[in-house]
């Protein structure tokens, strides 16, 4: 790398060391310091409000570091990674100290409703005014080093170490989900142990890092020869490891709302309805490549048909029972989906999401609608839709309701995955790359666009069969645009076209909300956030179907840059220098 | 109206007194009679007769933009004539769409390939059996013990089809993408034969080959008619490649058909030398 190089190098790390600041201030500005300031990390020593800002600073300075691999040069020497990302951790954190000291000159407080005193105190590490802000630039270099380092090891440190500091996150802000299991477990001592004041105390913290630090080590290190071991077991031994890794996952989904009370059991039947959604439009979307943004509607739908079918106070008046009405729901279903299906067959990409958003929309006002209103009772809805009946059961308990959603997840997985590892998902496959090809190949493109679609409103339609049963009621306010949206995001998170995904960016947009109820307000903004970080940083999803795979990422790689750099890294080889 | 078609046309150019003879189209696999396709003004094929004789290797020749991709995209349903009539085994094929024209039994490949670029070579085989696989989603939802032969069968087969284009086992499972230029003609071919084809069209096979790899491509579609027993419709428009391969060739320019005949003849047809030094004149 010669001096030019080097010059763009370190210029590009401190534009994004500006982009750092921006980015804490504006995570400041919007208020999201303040109201995540309750919410502890590790009590006593990290906030959730000081982390947002503080992994803002962070990641600008991790992704300085990065070798510039579009240039066309070799990774540059270690001690100017090193120097990158503390140029930008520094400049980061200066940044943020330059906005207090003008915070407390001017009244930004009369324009900027959350530039106020508490917010200076949590961005200063609650110190004092002078101090606070020097602290900040001791804190921006010990970022810089921090990130320059990170970079420096080699991937197989790396990985782990990163998975151990997200996991300390993450187990910290389940902390009111892990309370409720260890109470219900009769474990009050490990609960007090592990969390305090709604974060991790500091041996918990420490606990939970080291046992995934070593787990990831053990993976990295030693994994690909475990995994040898694995493939060359017998068959019969392999398969019964499977049964009893399978029998156990059972079991765990069979006593788990047990464990974890009537509060979480419905907040994992709605993400059960999310799996559900996302099995659906990810049939649509992510094998047949049908970009639709109105999957609302089959939700709708499906809420309306139950409701209608079985409350008694409905225009029917029928009252059927649930097991007789979800039949007729799932037929509907398909039918709205060639209905809908239909008219937008020849469109593709752009002019289909339009339509499709408009579709969903639509939906919503005609629940709306006067003409409609003897059917759908308009603005109140419909009211008495009575829980399944079966046994003695009371599914009104989200606890008893869990069950039947988990057998339709269970059943919708096993569908989704069926079908794409058939001739069916071949052609959507085909479909989905190129359009004219797969018809010229003998793929009748009409049929497999209304196969997507009607099957897609079938798991679209049985969702919405039971958010009309848990609710007991069913209004279109329940019913928007920002269900298609999560829906889309949680597949997008996940990973086109991939089902472990699905369930993963169900619970990771549609759960962990609900567990951190200060998100609610920043809701949209977070999935725009997670939506843009994810193109960049890991277009495939987080976990990526193979196909996907191969789509977005030619090589890993994944080799350990600095690993064959020997000698002392100044020494620039003449190559690389440009002749005179 | 199919049957009759081809009589009529028969007569129509009987009377036509510079056709010196008129070709007879029994045993003919594809029947095309005066077609005509129009883009806004541009005429792209006018008036165009044209006959494939069962398990004949014919060639369709002419410059740059004559309008021979055109002429086989409505072949196989990509676009819709203007006018004219084209018939496939005695069946009018007007008006179907390519996946039905694949189940008749006509399979492509394109001038700058267009493979399922992500999906792995096997796979991209498989999705070309797909007119000739019977299961249904339900089926494959219930997993019926048929699916499972039906999908190993066609691995089966598409194994075969990837042995005869040439293709090293290695790339099976290799995004078509990642394969080499020259395999990933070979794997299109491949597809192409896996719906069972009995009129192969392939649109300038050697297209951006250099000569050694052109030889040996113009050597393999004679094989394949020889082993298969299959007619192909060859496009080029490099005359020099056809000349060795084709039984017949056709020339087009400006989207009229100007010259058909054997290979020598059309060799030293002045019409067609001129139709090719005028367009290099042009260049
Ligand atoms: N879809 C289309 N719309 C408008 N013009 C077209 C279209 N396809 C081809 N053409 C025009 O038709 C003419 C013949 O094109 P083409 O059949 O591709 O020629 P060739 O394959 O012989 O090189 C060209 O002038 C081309 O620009
Ligand atoms: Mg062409």
């Amino acid at each position: 790398m010669n001096d030019t190089m080097l010059g763009r190098f370190y210029r590009r790390a401190a534009g994004l060391g500006l982009l750092g600041t921006l980015g804490a201030v504006y995570v400041a500005l919007i208020g999201i310091v303040e109201r995540f300031e309750p919410r502890n990390i590790v009590t006593g020593y990290l906030t959730l409000g000081l982390l947002t800002a503080a992994l803002v600073v962070f990641v600008t300075a991790y992704r300085a570091t990065e070798p510039p691999h579009s240039w066309g040069i070799g990774p540059p020497p270690r001690q100017h990674v090193l120097g990158a990302g503390v140029l930008a951790a520094v400049i980061g954190a200066a940044g943020v100290a330059l906005f207090l000291v003008l915070n407390r000159a001017l009244p930004l407080d009369a324009v900027l409703v959350n530039a106020n005193d508490r917010m200076s105190e949590i961005l200063g590490l609650g110190l004092e005014f002078p101090a606070g802000a020097l602290a900040l630039l001791g804190a921006g270099l010990a970022f810089g080093v921090a990130a320059g380092g990170l970079r420096l090891l080699a991937p197989r440190f790396r990985g782990p170490l990163i998975a151990a500091v997200v996991a300390v996150m993450l187990v910290s802000l389940m902390e009111p989900f892990m309370r409720v299991v260890l109470l219900q477990l009769g474990q009050n001592a490990i609960s007090g142990f592990f969390y305090q004041s709604g974060g991790l105390t500091v041996p918990g913290a420490i606990i939970v890092a080291g046992a995934v630090l070593a787990i990831g080590l053990a993976n990295s290190l030693r994994g690909e020869a475990v995994r040898e071991r694995v493939a060359e077991m017998p068959a019969d031994q392999r398969r019964g490891i499977q049964i009893a890794l399978f029998v156990v996952g059972i079991v765990f989904l069979l006593v788990l709302p047990q464990l974890i009370g009537s509060f979480l059991s419905e907040v994992v039947g709605t993400v059960g309805l999310y799996i559900l959604m996302g099995l659906g439009l990810n049939i649509v979307v992510g094998y047949a490549g049908l970009l639709d943004l109105g999957y609302v509607a089959f939700f709708a739908i499906g809420a309306y048909a139950t409701a209608i079918l079985t409350s008694p106070v409905s225009v029917l008046g029928w009252g059927l029972s649930f097991w007789v009405a979800i039949p007729i729901v799932m037929l509907i279903a398909a039918l709205s989906g060639l209905i809908i299906g239909a008219p937008v067959l020849r469109l593709r990409g752009d002019y289909l999401a339009i339509v499709t958003l408009g579709i969903g929309e639509i939906v919503r006002i005609l629940l709306l609608s006067d003409a409609l209103r003897p059917w759908t009772g308009g603005a109140q809805g419909i009211l008495q839709v009575p829980p399944p009946e079966f046994a003695d059961i009371d599914f009104f308990q989200p606890q008893n309701l869990y069950y039947p959603i988990l057998a339709f997840v269970v059943l919708g997985a096993f569908v989704a995955i069926s079908l794409a590892n058939s001739r069916v998902g071949r052609a959507w496959n085909a479909m989905r790359e190129d359009e004219d090809v797969a018809a010229a190949t003998g793929i009748n493109i009409t049929n497999y666009k209304l196969l997507a679609f009607s099957l897609g409103a079938v798991f679209g339609c049985i969702a919405g069969a039971f958010l009309a049963v848990k609710l007991g009621s069913i209004f279109p306010h329940n019913l928007n645009l920002l269900v298609s949206i999560t829906v889309l995001s949680l597949i997008i998170l996940g990973g086109m076209g991939s089902i472990p995904g699905v369930i993963v960016g169900a619970f990771v947009l549609v759960g962990l909300p609900e567990l951190l109820r200060e998100f609610a307000e920043y809701r949209l903004l977070i999935y725009g956030a997670v939506l843009i970080v994810m193109m960049l940083w890991r277009p495939e999803g987080l976990i990526p179907s193979a196909q996907r795979k191969r789509e977005l990422r030619e090589h890993e790689d994944d080799e350990d840059q600095w690993a064959h750099q020997t000698g002392v890294p100044t020494a620039m080889p003449a190559v690389e220098r440009p002749g005179p | 109206m199919p049957a009759g078609l081809t009589d009529g046309v028969e007569q129509a150019t009987m009377t036509d007194a510079a056709a010196d003879e008129v070709e007879p189209t029994r045993g003919a696999i594809m029947v095309v009679r005066s077609l005509t396709k129009r883009f806004g003004g541009l005429v792209a094929n006018r008036n165009v007769d044209f006959d494939i004789p069962q398990r004949s290797i014919v060639s369709l020749i002419g410059p740059n933009g004559a309008g021979k991709t055109t002429f086989f995209n409505q072949l196989t349903g990509m676009l819709q004539p203007t006018e004219g009539e084209i018939e496939f085994n005695g069946v009018s094929i007007v008006g179907l769409g390519p996946h039905q024209i694949v189940e008749l039994g006509v399979g492509r490949t394109f001038q700058n390939i267009r493979l399922f670029s992500d999906m792995t070579a096997m796979a991209n085989v498989m999705v070309g059996r797909h007119s000739r696989m019977k299961s249904q989603w339900y089926e494959a939802i219930l997993h019926l013990p048929r699916v499972r032969e039906e999908e190993e069968a066609t691995r089966q087969r598409a194994r075969e089809l990837l042995d005869l284009v040439g293709l090293a086992r290695r790339y099976e499972d290799e995004s078509a993408k990642n394969l080499p230029y020259g395999d990933q003609r070979r794997l299109e071919i491949a597809r192409a034969l896996a719906s069972d084809p009995k009129l192969l069209l392939l649109d300038e096979p050697t297209a951006g080959m250099n000569p050694g790899e052109t030889g040996r491509m113009t050597e393999f579609i004679g094989q394949l008619r020889r082993d298969l027993g299959i007619s192909i419709l060859l496009i080029e428009h490099d005359m020099k490649v056809v000349m060795g391969v084709s039984d017949r060739i056709t020339v087009l320019d400006y989207g009229e058909k100007i010259a058909e005949g054997l290979p020598e003849e059309i060799r030293t047809n002045p019409q067609v030398i001129e139709a090719y030094l005028g367009k290099q004149a042009h260049a």
